[in-house]
């Protein structure tokens, strides 16, 4: 009994709720009492009875009484031996047995059966989570490797090391990669059908699964931080159907957004999300990606009409058709937008075009100060004025742009505005025209607009190529980090100015870009091995402004790994419990990209710094 | 156990009783009896056998209780099976509290909130149980209304119910047509009209941060001064809550897009008490999963909404209208389709509206609209809104356009503020007016598909000639800028032959849309009215994934149920 209860000591150690612990272990005590009391109770040999004695019985009445007792009870057992020399051993072992094995299935199937209370919760906080039991012993991964191999081909399994590094992180990547995570061997898949496959062995296995498409993404997002397969989109880089009435076209997730955009240009259409060169259309919509069209067109999600994902266990599911609005059901196309692979694998996406303008333009202001530049912006936003885009660049910015030389022109050394004007022609010269009043008004320096094509270019490319102005600046041996966060848009000078000061004080190389017509902008900063500790510090102050502002941690690059301990400031423990509610309810044994965006097991001591 | 069913989900008992029961078999008194004297053993005694039952009865009970739960939190993915985990009753559905039980519930609440927070009244239930613009209402009631007036008023409703397995049904201002407030398992309504407060105007962001009673309308007269406007226009008496909840959109939806595209954060209690705040107040975010976006459109089934912040957009300098009466509906909706493709930044709205429509404004119209003679042909409204430069372009590019299209159409666009109105007026009115003309006892069904653009034009076409045939009113109005349209139709629901052929028609015309690739429910939301028609549109595996997520958040499926999907 003692070691029985050890046992069930145990055993409900990673309960998934506290709650059902408590329960659990409670229901056992209930049954072991239970046969405790059993045993005392019925099956301990009792003392005979002593003789009822009744006062004033005569002894001669006590004597025949006794008589005829014993003679009862020798009859009885007289009569049981004949009964016990009837069954032979054999019939005895096998009832007994046979009772063994009633009793024991009967008990076991109600105690299966027995009603739990519904777990009443409906978030999951990290307490309550135990840790995902992943089989990734080398025999079970390479017994997964011939199952792969018989479903994608030889040649579409790659467990090449450089092939591995390449999928486990990257240069531009603010997470310093364990160098043991990386992925077992990479998986290149055709179809949505090989994807399910892939997820049905890896769901029976136990594999973790990590999706790649571009790799552009910043923050950690796809290193293999629990081992296991990676699948890499880059074979299912298709444009499948394009509905040119519909302004919608069908992809699959490999394709670039640049590809894409070729392909549509002839057909007077593009595709509005615009991240980083490189990015593919699953990992866009695994960031919630948007870049500097945001302002005018909105970000990732407003772009994507339906998904095919392939969920964890295999099984293949499509959100919508191709409706341009839809209130059926719930949301599940936005709910996949943005979670970084962790609740599914995107096979293919519907996404939402837009007609080319038939004229663009580009101007630039150059202004004292940010909080001049920003008030610009904040008049831009505020009259409604329809821009393509707005793009603020600080003084660091063109310093860097200048020193590079990538441009012919010489760059005032201010912070600077970048204007992208979309429409007819007249509107264009209309909005340029009003633009460049509202500039004047908030003091600008200067202002330039592009008077036809090749100027336009150039001017944008000065934009365009803001990180890799600032890359050149890096000595031996530097990283570079990119962080982003976003603010309510009355809010973005203040943040700026402070985030500018605090940069200055480090002493470190950086730059400041944004989308800021939204209130989005991003530090670039550079650091060697040993300033890291400083490159992380001058980032976690800005997040936590951020986060004071009423704003978020992530504008548009994501969580991945660096930014999970931001959440719950940002949004509250309970919100971040939802959503590990959700991730536990879609990907149970968290196969999809684990510790991704969430924490779905306990952080160890000093794993998260303080807030 | 009958006990335990009562309450669905809590079985304590079921253990003792249980060995009580193995304690008499027959088979372990036979042996018991036996026990006391010494019999001559060979084999095992019965001592050993009723030990060795005994341990296996507890070993076998305990190991499967464990085991039924250990496995459940980390059973893999199934899609059509419900895990160890669910309660033997809950397998079948979950069970709720009988109405006396709710009762209590609701009396509960009412002395926690105060009696005047809460509501027996039977017309009030009746109010908020029955819409006669809705096609589908389910015959049960609620047992009380009760009235919030803060998110920690809420919080405190839904830990009572959850905790008493009472269904909670939110409501606005009722006006969804789907049946997307009844009440089929009776329960407790929560009526969000006291808390219409606008909590926080921020000019300088372009946000509002409101409680869920706000009524749109209201909310955009507060706004003027400000210069800035919420764009999205339902029902004229939809509150923000409702809005949130049924994804709505509206007229304007073709330039400022739906519901989801203008909800920041949203505050939510969650079905066992706990408050989520969605997000901050960025204007875009990649953190987490999106959550907005998920109660956006839930219908409430999985949270009730108390604050919210809306993005706001600028009041357009310049806005005109321009009415264009075409041949018939294929030319009107091929038309708009030239229209949509053509990606004109000016037009901010394209409406359609048939010849029934315009016939009814005619004759039925207020002083304003029939001022006019209304051409009674399928028609398109079409506003626009931009600056004073490039209004004029936009307008004379949209009558190119149409021209190049389906040839020379007459175009009538405002002058004035006023013909402004009184266009505009005619296209607004529609709903009322038609509402206003139903003869006594019949019934409007009013339906709602969206289509891929270039199929907009056949469907509407299709849509009509089914209609035409059932011999009963029957009008196409719609959004049609974003594939969107209704077709209202006039039903007695006593002449059950008529209500079955208009069922059959409302069904062929979903189907129909479906195969166009379109969806079931362009802006009304799914209700009770269509989750037959939600499953054909996304698959049985789609709306098990909707379920699981349901099931993760409100375990206990109280919140709204019976809309969207069913538990089986
Ligand atoms: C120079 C530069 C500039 C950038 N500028 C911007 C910018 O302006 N705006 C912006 O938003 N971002 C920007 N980024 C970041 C990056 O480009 C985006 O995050 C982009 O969306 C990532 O796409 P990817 O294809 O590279 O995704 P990956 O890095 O391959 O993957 C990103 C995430 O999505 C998941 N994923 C990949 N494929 C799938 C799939 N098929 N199904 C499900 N999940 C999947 C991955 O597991 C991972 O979690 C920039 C990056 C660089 C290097
Ligand atoms: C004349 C008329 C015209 C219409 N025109 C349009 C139109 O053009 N476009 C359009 O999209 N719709 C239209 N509708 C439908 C209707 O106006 C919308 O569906 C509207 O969004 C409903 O808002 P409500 O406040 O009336 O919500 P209700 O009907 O009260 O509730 C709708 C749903 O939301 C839930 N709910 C309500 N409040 C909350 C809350 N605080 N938290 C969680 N859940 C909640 C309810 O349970 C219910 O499921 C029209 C209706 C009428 C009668």
């Amino acid at each position: 009994m003692a070691r029985l209860a050890a046992v069930g000591g145990a055993l409900p150690r990673g309960l998934a709720a506290q709650r059902s612990l408590r329960l659990g272990s409670s229901a056992f005590a209930r049954a072991s009492a239970g046969v405790v009391r059993f045993n005392s109770n019925e099956t301990t040999p009792h003392p005979p009875p002593p003789p009822p004695r009744r006062p004033g019985a005569s002894f001669q009445g006590q004597l025949t009484q006794s008589i005829s007792q014993r003679l009862e009870r020798e009859r009885a057992d007289l009569e049981r031996l004949a009964r016990v020399r009837k069954e032979s051993p054999v019939a005895r072992n096998f009832t007994l047995t046979f009772v063994l094995f009633f009793v024991g299935s009967v008990s076991w199937w109600l105690g299966y059966k027995y009603p739990r209370d519904v777990d009443p919760n409906s978030t999951l906080p990290l307490s309550a989570t135990k840790p995902p039991v992943h089989k990734t012993a080398p025999v079970n991964l390479e017994a997964a490797w011939a199952d792969f191999v018989e479903i994608v081909g030889q040649e579409n399994v790659s467990t090449v090391d450089t092939v591995l590094q390449q999928h486990a992180t990257s240069e531009w990547s603010t997470h310093q990669a364990d160098p043991a995570h990386k992925p077992f061997c990479v998986v290149f898949p055709a179809t949505t059908e090989e994807v399910s496959k892939v997820m049905k062995v890896c769901h029976t296995r136990r594999i973790p699964v990590v999706g790649y498409s571009g790799g552009t993404s910043l923050e950690g997002h796809y290193t293999p931080t629990r081992g296991g397969i990676c699948i890499d989109f880059s074979r299912m880089n298709k444009l499948v159907a394009l509905h040119k009435e519909d302004l919608d076209v069908v992809v699959q997730p490999g394709i670039g957004w640049e590809q894409l955009n070729e392909e549509l240009a002839p057909h007077g259409l593009f595709f509005p999300p615009d991240p980083g060169p490189g990015a593919c259309i699953g990992g866009m919509i695994g960031t919630g990606c948007s870049g500097t069209n945001a302002y005018r067109y909105g970000t990732m999600k407003d772009w994507v009409l339906s998904l095919t994902v392939v969920l964890a266990d295999g099984t293949v599911i499509k959100t919508r058709q191709r409706p341009r609005k839809s209130s059926a059901g719930y949301d599940l196309t936005r709910l996949f937008v943005g979670s970084e692979g962790t609740l599914g694998l995107v096979t293919e996406a519907t996404l939402k075009l837009a007609v080319r303008p038939a004229a663009t333009s580009v101007a630039v202001a150059s202004f004292p100060s940010v909080r001049a530049a920003a008030d610009c912006v904040a008049r831009v936003v505020a009259d409604g004025i329809p821009v393509a885009a707005v793009e603020l660049l600080d003084d660091d910015q063109m310093k860097f742009i200048n020193a590079t030389g990538s441009t012919t022109r010489k760059w005032r050394e201010a912070p600077t505005i970048f204007f992208k004007f979309a429409g007819t022609p007249t509107s264009v010269k209309e909005q340029v025209e009003m633009v460049s009043k509202l500039a004047k008004h908030a003091k600008a320096q200067s202002f330039d607009f592009a008077r036809d094509a090749n100027e336009q270019e150039e001017l944008w490319s000065a934009r365009k190529d803001a990180l890799w102005a600032t890359m050149a600046q890096r000595k031996p041996g530097d990283h570079v980090w990119t962080g982003d966060v976003a603010v309510p848009m009355s809010r973005l000078p203040e943040i700026v100015e402070a985030t500018k000061k605090d940069l200055r004080a480090s002493g470190l190389t950086s730059s400041i870009v944004g989308h800021v017509g939204d209130g989005n902008f991003h530090v670039i900063l550079l650091y060697g091995d040993k300033e890291r500790k400083i490159a992380e510090e001058c980032v976690h102050r800005m997040v936590r402004r951020a986060v004071e502002m009423e704003g978020t941690v992530t504008g548009e690059h994501g969580v991945g790994l660096v930014k999970r301990d931001y959440l719950p400031h940002e949004l509250g423990e309970a919100t971040v419990d939802t959503m590990r509610k959700i991730k536990s309810a879609l990907d149970p044994l968290c196969l999809l990209n684990a510790d991704k965006v969430i924490r779905i097991q306990k952080p160890a001591r000093g794993e998260v710094t303080d807030w | 156990m009958p006990g335990q069913h009562l309450l669905g989900l809590r079985a304590r008992p079921g253990l003792g009783r249980l060995m009580a029961a193995t304690r008499i078999t027959p088979l372990v008194h036979h042996q018991l009896r036996h026990s006391s004297t010494a019999a001559p053993r060979r084999g095992p005694g019965p001592l050993t056998l009723t030990l060795t039952s005994a341990v296996a009865l507890t070993l076998g009970l305990s190991i499967g209780t464990l085991y039924g739960r250990l496995t459940s939190p980390s059973k893999p993915l199934q899609l059509e099976s419900h895990g160890p985990n669910s309660t033997s009753s809950s397998l079948n559905g979950p069970v709720y509290a009988p109405r006396m039980e709710q009762l209590h519930a609701a009396e509960e609440i009412a002395r926690l909130l105060g009696q005047d927070a809460v509501a027996y009244d039977e017309d009030e239930l009746e109010a908020r149980g029955h819409s006669d613009w809705s096609t589908s209402n389910s015959p049960e009631r609620a047992v009380a209304v009760v009235y919030p007036r803060s998110t920690e008023d809420v919080v405190t409703i839904a830990k009572i119910c959850n905790r008493r397995n009472v269904p909670m049904v939110p409501y606005g201002a009722g006006s969804s047509v789907e049946g997307n407030f009844s009440q089929p398992h009776g329960g407790i309504i929560i009526d969000f009209r006291r808390m219409d407060q606008v909590v926080a105007v921020h000019p300088e962001d372009m946000d509002v941060v409101v409680q869920p009673g706000v009524n749109w309308v209201e909310l955009n007269k507060r706004l003027t001064q400000q210069g800035l406007f919420f764009p999205m226009d339902p029902s004229p008496t939809a509150t923000i809550g409702g809005m949130v909840s049924t994804n709505c959109s509206g007229t304007n939806a073709f330039r400022y897009g739906t519901m989801k595209d203008w909800v920041v954060n949203l505050t939510v209690v969650l079905p066992d008490g706990r408050v989520v705040k969605t997000r901050r107040r960025p204007r875009k975010s990649s953190a987490g999963y999106n959550l907005t976006q998920l109660f956006v459109g839930a219908e409430g089934t999985l949270g009730m909404v108390t604050e919210i912040t809306l993005k706001l957009a600028p009041v357009p300098e310049e806005t005109s209208v321009a009415v264009v009466p075409f041949r018939d509906v294929k030319d009107a909706a091929a038309g708009a389709a030239a229209l949509i493709r053509a990606g004109i930044t000016g037009l901010a709205a394209i409406e359609i509206m048939d010849e029934r429509q315009m016939e009814i404004l005619n004759k039925y119209g207020s002083a304003t609209v029939k001022q006019r003679h209304w051409a009674e042909q399928p028609t398109l409204f079409l506003k626009f809104a931009a600056t004073k430069e490039t209004i004029g372009p936009d307008i004379l590019r949209t009558e190119r356009i149409l021209t190049e299209a389906v040839g020379k159409v007459p175009f009538e666009f405002a002058r004035t503020k006023e013909e402004e109105h009184a266009l505009w007026a005619g296209r607004k009115e529609s709903l009322f007016t038609m509402a206003s003309i139903r003869p006594e006892g019949t019934q409007m069904w009013s339906t709602d598909v969206a289509v891929p653009i270039s199929r907009l034009a056949d469907m509407i076409e299709w849509s009509k000639k089914e209609c035409s045939q059932l011999g009963i009113f029957a009008s196409v109005v719609g959004h049609v800028g974003d594939g969107n349209f209704h077709v209202a139709m006039m039903y007695d629901p006593r002449d059950k032959e008529q209500t079955a052929a208009v069922e059959r028609c409302v069904k062929g015309m979903m189907k129909k849309a479906l195969e166009m690739e379109g969806t079931v429910s362009g802006e009304h939301g799914i209700g009770i009215g269509k989750k037959g028609s939600l499953r054909e549109e996304v698959g049985e595996e789609t709306i098990e994934l909707m379920r699981r997520i349901k099931r993760a958040v409100d375990p206990k499926w109280v919140m709204n149920p019976g809309k969207i999907f069913d538990w089986k």
